[in-house]
């Protein structure tokens, strides 16, 4: 393994960025003199810098130009790059950074996205008037039929706090101009798009930009996005030396994090339990610059009714601007703000109408042939057995769990829904070397998933050859052909499509090398573990005793291209279809309430996926306890807390993640097709947007008291189980 | 200007330092000094490392108190069989605090130097009435009670030029004492609440000697008055006893909000957990 954190380049620079201390604010100089006489330091840039330096966009953003390389003219949130100090050691730029003198005239802030919508509230961006930053609605059936169907109505408003991601990697970036062009080693989980972005900030050709990636530590979704590298890329250029720029924690904190999301969700049921009617309303908080902001706002229009067959839905999803941190796709993306509301809301009514929460799922699961909310006909869905898996991992309905002396136990339980990434496009190139291996030539990344061994497998069994005789490239967009990215767990399914189809492409150009080689019509060539036969004839050719005749490289080429998706619809009616497939997962808690203290303990979870042909029933089993863990931090504990407009908690001792001890039994279920040609489905994040919603079930089991907003800190319980109000997001900082 | 990094052989020598250069700071095992340096919360010219300085790492029985070297890990003190023996409250804090990784590096000196008002220790040695020792270049050692050595958030009565060299524990026979640590939040965050409680209990098994005290929930450990601790000598420390105590804690105690909990979260949780402490003083 090796990362971009641990990489040094002769010659290179450091640079350490000034962030603005206000949530909103208007710069009226940046004086960076007593800074620049700091020894060592060779450059203090400003926007200003950018802005008189005419060969750049200073703006940048795949879908809204709207983020400055560097903040000119404002700032609109606390954390935001002012300027930028680059020097020949990091002690010096250090010193510097802090001398920095920057002046504010301090503008009215906002933190919370719904009153962002409001007509008083401060406006971020001239060019985006109501703070408006995606607006998407879909409609089905007949709204006014539904509710007259409906014997009870349930309403509710579900809270889901800002996070962050928490790889244990903070973003690193080197950059260097060789001449006209930009060689860029970043941590990212799409080096073909921070190519295309770089290329268009600063004005280059396709292919003018480098971009090469290591292993991540860790990712989540917080590499998906072109974030530091322009930057790096503008103080190399300023400087003409490459420029290094490593974010601490902190500063990681203040890059980018999850949105926080207000869902109100009304639902109308039969007595019996089927769901007739579901209005839906979803208010993201996209933070202060775009970034994917506008189009997953529609992903989560998509994902919001629930995997629940309902004839009428009506749904509004929109993402607004505020005086906070950027937001990007956080694993299990923009779905685990709506499965707990939908979820939360399954066990509500369930509880109105005196059902078991198993069987109400049960009665409403979509099946294959029933018709979704966007209009699609659906098929190879598998909530039946996900659910069945589900409740038999904690026993549900038996073994009741006793309730001791001051201690409640109860269990939960949770479906999700997800699209994925579509449209998109994953290319790979298979080269047979001189020795008979395979190099896989991708752009997808490892990011601790097993990338790497997924791929090798894939194109070991294509080829029917051992994993062993696979090389994987490291992504370099200068060699490794295009991919969308490594997220949205489309990896292996669209990444395992474009290397079965060059392994395909491989076996057909050695067919024809064969045979002609052998003089033997290429029908009566097989192929069996690396090499060819001919049908009814002696002994086998390896691969590499063609490569050895042909003496050139021998290449096979594939990819993979979806179509559809939400680019093309109409974004207040959205109809057709919008994924290439959908994502299904489950989770199951068990918890104990201590009723004195609030405190939550979960002492068993289960993480359940929908993996159509398993690549590796091991990694699988890997993701789903991973979406557990992951899933137990924001059940429980994960927040970013802002004070004034300002996060007060970016650091590991006031924003907690579970630590090993807090990990509880973890069971897991890999649902697999019946057809060995199925396609794969990813599982990096189906368990995980149940988890939440399954333990606030448990708690709800527990204890007869329901919440509705993240996390299930202990002080929240309590507050619940002693009948008072909901708290406000907690003090955040120890007393000065 | 760059950080400098001396590490003296003796203790006259750093406390010499520290006098000549007031723009200096003590690191012992750094986990507290190295997470401030990168939150940028202090700006120290010279770090003055004690690693080199022999002989205080060392635990001891000198007359009738058990001396704790100030470089002493945490975690060699809640493993250790005269720590566990003769301040067993002391024992479990030690072993509460962080993961094992901190604890390996943290030292009992650093802990009480840094008087981190969210920290396990601090309670504990308050409550076993234990005593710092503080050394410099020329004076003779100064020994500060525990309950006048915290003097506010992240500040203790220590002067300028003083370091401390130990921590130390009267040794009462028959003593028990107990730590009780609430996380509100992961296992390995600090505590919201942390209750220390030590007692003597006669031949009958009535209270001789009670101690309480509440850490974590104000500038400084918070010692429940005498005058409630003191109530209840020659009583059987039974349930309602110990009932009363926690009430009259929770009552008594002003505590502060923040991440870990509200003040209104903290009293309710005070008087569950010294009902705890108590109640484990008895097994």
């Amino acid at each position: 393994m090796s990362y971009v954190s641990n990489h040094r380049v002769p010659g290179q620079l450091e640079a350490k960025v000034v962030r603005s201390p206000y949530p909103h604010a208007r710069i009226v100089a940046v004086d960076a003199e007593r800074a620049g006489r700091v020894p060592g330091v060779v450059a203090v840039l400003a926007g200003a810098d950018v802005l008189s330096d005419g060969r750049q966009s200073p703006v940048f953003g795949r879908l809204r130009s709207d983020q400055p390389i560097l903040a000119y003219d404002r700032v609109r949130y606390a954390g935001e790059p002012v300027a930028l100090v680059v020097g020949t050691s990091l002690a010096a730029v250090e010193a510097a950074r802090s001398l920095v003198d920057v002046q504010y005239e301090v503008l009215p802030h906002v933190v919370d996205a719904v009153e962002a919508g409001t007509a008083s509230a401060p406006q971020l961006h001239r060019e985006w008037p109501g703070n408006g930053c995606g607006e998407w609605a879909m409609r089905i059936g007949d709204m006014g039929a539904g509710w007259r169907e409906a014997d009870i109505v349930v309403e509710g408003t579900y809270y889901s706090p800002p996070a962050s991601h928490v790889p244990m990697e903070p973003h690193c970036c080197v950059s260097a101009w060789e001449g006209e062009r930009l060689h860029v080693i970043t941590t990212t989980q799409a080096p073909h798009r921070v190519r295309q972005d770089l290329e268009t900030i600063f004005r280059l050709a396709e292919g003018q930009v480098r971009v090469e990636t290591f292993d991540l530590g860790g990712a989540f979704g917080a590499k998906g996005q072109t974030l530091i590298e322009p930057m790096a890329a503008f103080a190399s250029r300023v400087t003409s030396r490459p420029v290094r720029i490593e974010l601490d924690r902190e500063e990681v904190f203040l890059t980018i994090g999850k949105h926080a999301a207000t869902v109100r969700l009304s639902t109308g049921a039969r007595r019996d339990g089927t769901l007739v009617a579901r209005r839906i309303e979803v208010v993201y908080n996209a933070g202060a610059y775009a970034l994917s902001s506008p189009h997953a706002s529609g992903q989560g229009l998509v994902r919001s009714p629930g995997p629940y067959r309902i004839a009428n839905v009506e749904a509004r999803s929109v993402a607004r601007y505020t005086n906070t941190v950027p937001t990007g796709p956080f694993r299990g993306a923009m779905t685990s703000q709506l499965a707990f509301a939908y979820e939360s809301q399954m066990d509500e009514i369930a509880a109105a109408l005196s059902m078991d929460p198993v069987a109400i799922r049960r009665r409403n699961l979509l099946c294959d042939g029933d018709v979704y909310a966007t209009g699609e006909r659906l098929h190879d869905l598998h909530y039946e057995q996900l659910l069945n898996g589900a409740a038999s991992a904690i026993e549900w309905g038996e073994n009741e769990p006793a309730s001791s002396r001051g201690r409640s136990r109860g269990k939960g339980i949770a479906l999700i829904i997800k699209t994925t990434l579509t449209p998109s496009r994953s290319e790979a190139r298979l080269e047979l070397q001189p020795d008979g291996r395979v190099t896989i030539w991708c752009s997808g990344v490892e990011l601790g998933q097993g990338a790497r061994e997924t791929f090798a497998r894939m194109a070991a069994a294509a080829l029917d050859m051992e994993d062993g005789s696979m090389l994987v490239a490291r992504p370099d967009t200068d060699v490794t052909p295009f991919d969308s990215s490594t997220s949205s767990s489309r990896t292996t399914a669209s990444m395992g499509a474009a290397i079965a189809a060059a392994a395909a492409d491989l076996r057909l150009k050695l067919t024809q090398m064969a045979a002609v080689e052998l003089r033997v019509p290429e029908a009566s060539i097989v192929h069996a573990r690396g090499a060819v036969l001919v049908e009814g004839q002696g002994l086998p050719v390896t691969y590499a005793q063609i490569r050895e005749g042909v003496g050139a490289p021998v290449v096979g080429e594939g990819h993979y291209q979806s179509e559809g998706g939400l680019s093309t619809m109409n974004p207040l009616d959205v109809h057709g279809t919008t994924t290439v497939h959908w994502h299904q997962g489950a989770a199951a808690a068990e918890v104990e309430v201590d009723r004195e203290t609030g405190r939550v303990t979960v002492l068993r979870c289960h993480g359940g996926a929908y993996a159509g042909r398993a690549i590796s029933p091991h990694r699988v089993r890997q993701q789903n306890q991973g979406s557990v863990i992951f899933g137990l931090g924001q059940a429980l504990m994960e927040e970013v807390v802002y004070r004034d407009g300002v996060p007060a908690n970016p650091n590991l001792a006031e924003y907690m993640i579970p630590s090993i001890l807090d990990v509880p039994m973890v069971s897991s279920q890999s649902v697999e097709s019946d057809d060995p040609e199925a396609e794969p489905h990813g599982v990096g994040e189906m368990a995980l947007p149940a988890v939440a919603p399954a333990i606030g079930n448990a708690i709800f089991a527990a204890t007869g008291v329901r919440l509705r907003r993240l996390p299930f800190t202990a002080e929240r319980v309590l507050r619940a189980l002693r009948g008072m109000d909901d708290l406000e997001p907690p003090v955040a900082a120890p007393p000065p | 200007m760059p950080l400098r990094f001396v590490e003296p052989a003796t203790v006259a020598e750093a406390s010499a330092i520290l006098r000549a250069e007031p723009d200096s700071k003590v690191i012992s095992g750094g986990t507290a000094v190295v997470l401030m340096l990168r939150q940028r919360l202090i700006d120290p010219s010279i770090l003055v490392s004690l690693s080199q300085i022999p002989g205080l790492a060392r635990m001891s029985l000198v007359d009738k108190w058990l001396r704790i070297g100030a470089l002493t890990s945490l975690q060699d003190i809640a493993e250790g069989a005269e720590s566990r023996m003769y301040a067993s409250g002391l024992a479990d804090a030690c072993g509460h605090v962080g993961n094992v990784r901190v604890r390996n590096r943290a030292t009992i000196g650093g802990n009480v130097a840094e008087a981190d008002y969210a920290s396990d220790p601090p309670a504990v040695l308050v409550s076993l009435g234990a005593r710092v020792c503080a050394e410099t270049a020329d004076a003779p050692p100064r020994h500060i009670p525990a309950a006048d050595f915290f003097a506010d958030y992240y500040t203790t009565t220590l002067a300028t030029d003083e370091i401390v060299t130990s921590v130390e524990i009267p040794i009462v026979t028959g003593r028990r004492s107990v730590y009780q640590k609430f996380r509100s939040r992961s296992s390995e965050d600090r505590p919201c609440v942390g209750v220390a409680a030590s007692a003597c209990f006669n031949a009958s098994g009535l209270v001789s000697a009670l101690e309480v005290v509440v850490g974590a929930v104000a500038a400084t450990p918070q010692r429940l008055s005498p005058s409630v601790t003191q109530s209840v000598i020659g009583s059987r420390l039974g349930g309602d006893v110990i009932a009363t105590i926690a009430a009259e804690a929770s009552r008594a105690i002003k505590p502060i909000g923040d991440a870990r909990g509200s003040s209104w979260y903290r009293s309710q949780i005070i008087e569950v957990m010294v009902r705890s402490a108590l109640s484990g003083l008895t097994q």
